[in-house]
């Protein structure tokens, strides 16, 4: 997978310092607060960091409202620079949403001062091998005249950046 | 075709850049087998296998118009698969919106920590904000 280019590019600027974003992506306590869809909890028992490089990350997210789900992410990191990076790939695994089948998919978080104590968040995501296939960087210069073509036939955009 | 077939059938025609140079012709206008294999460096046989494997694939469909076979793309399963990789940016959109909120009540905390306590901030301490509250 590396060096093709992702399929998901999110950049975002949040208000607070690059030290506490990151620690929020880092720290069991904080990410539980936030990761995941709508509905989700992490039980925190079953969180498990160890945040370096070669290091990794695990927990389960589990849905109240619908109790089959189960979720299994385990990040193997990669790539880990205090406060300023994560790079990993995650391996979703468990009792999964339906059209969602076990994946692993690469993640890079890049955490960026900004003016006024915030921070910008630079994400990029590459979507699991086996299923868009060995994607080569045709992919996404194919994808960005379909996305043209998707545009133009459907009166609601897909927005995908690529 | 179940849903979950058709988008591996999709997945797998784009995974070949030739039939992703294929459909990127389509993209600006209906071709023949000829005029599609003109740019690329296979045979017209090759080309005409790849269209089966798209057809199958539902990314396009062929008419006979006259001697002509025109091959045109259809773009609704390619929504469909954009639409499944869609779904991971809006987990980020959700986890990021949440994210923000988070940050909002630690840093909340953190400063009303500090009037009261004048010490150090104590917002370096990890998560569970609510714990000094109860």
């Amino acid at each position: 997978m590396d060096g093709d280019n992702p399929q998901i590019v999110i950049s975002r600027v949040v208000d607070a310092p690059r030290e506490l974003v990151y620690r929020a992506f880092t720290d069991p306590d904080h990410l539980a607060a936030w990761w995941g869809p709508i509905g989700n909890s992490i039980p925190r028992e079953e969180m498990d960091f160890d945040v370096r490089p070669g290091g990794y990350q695990r927990w389960t997210e589990v849905f109240p409202a619908q109790p089959g789900l189960r979720v299994e992410v385990h990040i193997d990191l990669t790539d880990v620079a205090d406060g300023e990076l994560l790079d990993g790939v995650a391996h979703v695994t468990g009792q999964l949403p339906e059209g969602i089948e076990p994946h692993e998919t690469r993640m890079r978080v890049e955490f960026h001062d900004e003016a006024d104590g915030r921070t910008r968040l630079e994400i990029r995501q590459w979507l699991p091998g086996r299923v868009v296939g060995p994607a080569d960087q045709g992919w996404n210069e194919a994808f960005s005249k379909l996305d043209t073509t998707l545009r133009n036939a459907h009166p609601v955009a897909v927005d995908i950046e690529v | 075709m179940s849903g979950s077939d058709q988008l591996s059938a999709v997945f797998s025609a784009l995974a070949d850049p030739t039939r992703r140079a294929i459909l990127a012709e389509l993209a600006d206008r209906d071709a023949t087998v000829t005029e599609l294999t003109a740019p690329l460096p296979i045979s017209m046989p090759a080309v005409s296998r790849h269209l089966k494997a798209l057809e199958r694939a539902g990314l396009i469909s062929r008419t006979r118009s006259g001697k002509l076979r025109m091959s045109r793309i259809e773009a609704a399963p390619l929504r469909e698969a954009a639409e499944w990789i869609e779904r991971y940016r809006r987990f980020w959109d959700t986890s990021l919106t949440r994210l923000d909120a988070h940050l909002a009540a630690v840093q909340a905390v953190g400063r009303a920590t500090d009037r009261t306590t004048h010490g150090p901030s104590t917002s370096d301490s990890p998560g569970k904000p609510h714990d000094k509250e109860n």
